[in-house]
């Protein structure tokens, strides 16, 4: 969730600029009931398609896992009950009422469900965070990463007769998000080049007051000699 | 069976999907485990059902490579069955071999199925000549994993006496501090260990607590360490944590770094080295998949004596560091 919802960490991370954070702003004023049946629809696949992720977590049915994306103005709430699982989309979570959480920017927490990239290494980077029950999270993790899921496969997959439109379809929006993924981040480096300016200029006069102070001192042990 | 002269690429797989990117990016060789206390990374939602195993096995077998089973804890005094029954359904599902630890369950292995191949787990720590040969000679143990403890010319000394026993080290991967086997770091905190439970620091007792300075990490309540803002992180581990001690703060086991023997290769071939094997059944596919590429290529490119490519594996290493460990033994 983006900054001025709540978090369960003291220290939110700070999302990256790109289309998503802008996306996440467009999404501020949405009613979550409008979000709510695209979430309802991605579980019915998921279920269809890749029933062992919940297999899996039949261990973890009664624990509720939140996945909070930190440049999008709500989270989700996973309860992982093989018998009747839920996604609810919601604009506030009270850390009380949940058992872990993974926090993350969008595109990575969809990488990391598509099984793109390892959730140990996001982890010792710190793109991830983790809060709460470790175990449900990790049991999370494995179970998704072992089904191969594919989003937009999946999801076109199931619009039967229509699944190839689609599938053209997602590749042109996703084709449309790398044009605007690159525009976006033209506009970060012009917005930030003043500030990096400035750091590289601080930077070098750090160094010549360091190459000084070095200086001196050994100018003074030479005079202490 | 003669020593092959091209060593084996022997992969870790914690999930179908990650034993078909092991063996699509070029594995020889698969290690599995079942979804139980019977092998060393009995972790949350990680590991193999019978049905997911059989399925496993013929793709694998349908592309030329191999099954390996690790059943490499110690089974719990006067309780064995688990650990039978998973050797029996190994054999039944014709897995290539089965991976084990305890004397016992070898024993029982080499008595029942006879034909079916043994191979010595890390986790029995072996690692001189007289020891692995006991294994071979007395229970028909074919290839040995040796402990990460010795040097590249200690293995190529053994090696020359051990023959025609196979062994397989470690090329990739997270490391344990040198006592393979016999860590017991993990139970004095949770009461779980590698060897008994087949969890490290079992995730049901780790908790990650997000600070105003960085990130604390808690193993059943000992706060075992603390990253700064933007300071690469490591497996929540005892072993790895940070402790005071002299007035001083410092990783007093181990730093997290993950082994890379990449640009190694060429010496461990020359050591007489069966297999390689690559850490990480823990790991996602995507590290599957990476980490099989750059090690099929780096193995090729020296059978076909070319140098081994310099491939960048840091993005998912262990605390954003490498090292050759004891190898070479670069501390001495």
């Amino acid at each position: 969730m983006m900054e001025g919802q709540f978090r369960a960490s003291v220290r939110p991370m700070t999302p990256p600029f790109t289309p998503v954070l802008l996306l996440g702003l467009a999404l501020k004023p949405v009613r979550l009931g409008l979000l709510q049946p695209v979430f309802d629809a991605m579980l019915r696949v998921v279920r269809r398609q890749h029933p062992d992720i919940l297999e899996r977590l039949e261990p973890y049915a009664d624990r509720i896992v939140c996945i909070d994306p930190i440049d999008l103005p709500f989270a989700i709430l996973l309860e992982p009950n093989p018998a009747d699982p839920r996604l609810t989309v919601r604009r506030f979570v009270d850390a009380d009422e949940v058992h872990a959480t993974i926090r993350g920017p969008l595109e990575t927490l969809i990488a990391l469900a598509e099984g793109k990239v390892d959730g140990d290494a996001l982890f010792f980077s710190r793109q991830l965070v983790i809060e709460g029950d470790t175990e449900v999270v990790v049991a999370l993790r494995k179970a998704k990463d072992g089904a191969g899921i594919d989003l937009v496969a999946d999801l076109t997959g199931a619009l039967g007769p229509f699944s190839g439109p689609a599938r053209r379809l997602a590749g042109m929006a996703l084709g449309a998000a790398a044009g605007l993924r690159s525009g976006v981040e033209t506009l970060r480096q012009s917005l930030i080049a003043p500030a990096v300016q400035g750091a590289a200029a601080r930077d070098a006069r750090l160094a010549e007051l360091e190459a000084e102070v070095k200086s001196l001192r050994k100018s003074a042990r030479r005079g202490h000699s | 069976m003669e020593r092959p002269v091209r060593p084996e690429l022997v992969c870790p797989a914690g999930t179908p999907a990650a034993l078909k990117s092991a063996v699509d990016a070029g594995a020889d060789c698969v290690y599995v485990g079942f979804r139980d206390e019977t092998n060393a990374r009995n972790f949350p939602g990680l590991n193999f059902s019978r049905k997911e195993l059989e399925d496993g096995i013929a793709y694998a077998h349908g592309k030329g490579a191999k099954v390996l089973v690790a059943i490499n804890t110690f089974p719990r005094a006067g309780a064995p069955e688990l650990w039978h029954r998973a050797v029996d359904d190994a054999a039944r599902l014709r897995a290539d071999a089965v991976i084990l630890a305890d004397i016992g369950l070898i024993a029982y292995a080499a008595g029942t199925h006879p034909d079916l191949r043994l191979h010595l787990s890390v986790q029995a720590a072996a690692s001189n000549p007289g020891s692995i040969r006991f294994y071979a000679e007395r229970f028909g143990v074919r290839r040995v994993v040796l402990p990460r403890v010795l040097t590249v010319q200690e293995i190529a000394a053994v090696n020359a006496e051990i023959s025609p026993i196979e062994t397989e080290v470690f090329v990739f991967g997270g490391l344990c501090v040198m006592a393979e086997g016999r860590c017991a770091l993990s139970s004095y905190a949770t009461g779980q260990s590698p060897n008994m439970n087949g969890v490290c620091s079992p995730a049901s007792h780790v908790r990650y607590e997000e600070q105003a300075g960085g990130i604390t990490s808690q193993l059943a309540g000992f706060t075992i360490n603390k990253f700064g803002q933007g300071e690469p992180a490591g497996y929540p581990t005892l072993c790895k944590g940070r402790f005071v001690a002299n007035g001083k703060t410092s990783y007093l086991f181990e730093e997290p770094t993950s082994l890379n023997t990449l640009a190694m290769l060429p010496d461990l071939v020359k050591a007489g080295v069966t297999a390689f094997k690559i850490e990480g059944r823990q790991r996602g596919r995507a590290y599957v998949a990476a980490v099989v590429q750059a090690f099929r290529t780096g193995l090729d490119a020296v059978m076909e004596g070319r140098a081994v490519p310099d491939i960048d594996l840091d993005r998912i290493t262990e605390g954003g560091r490498q090292t050759t460990g004891a190898y070479e033994r670069t501390w001495r």
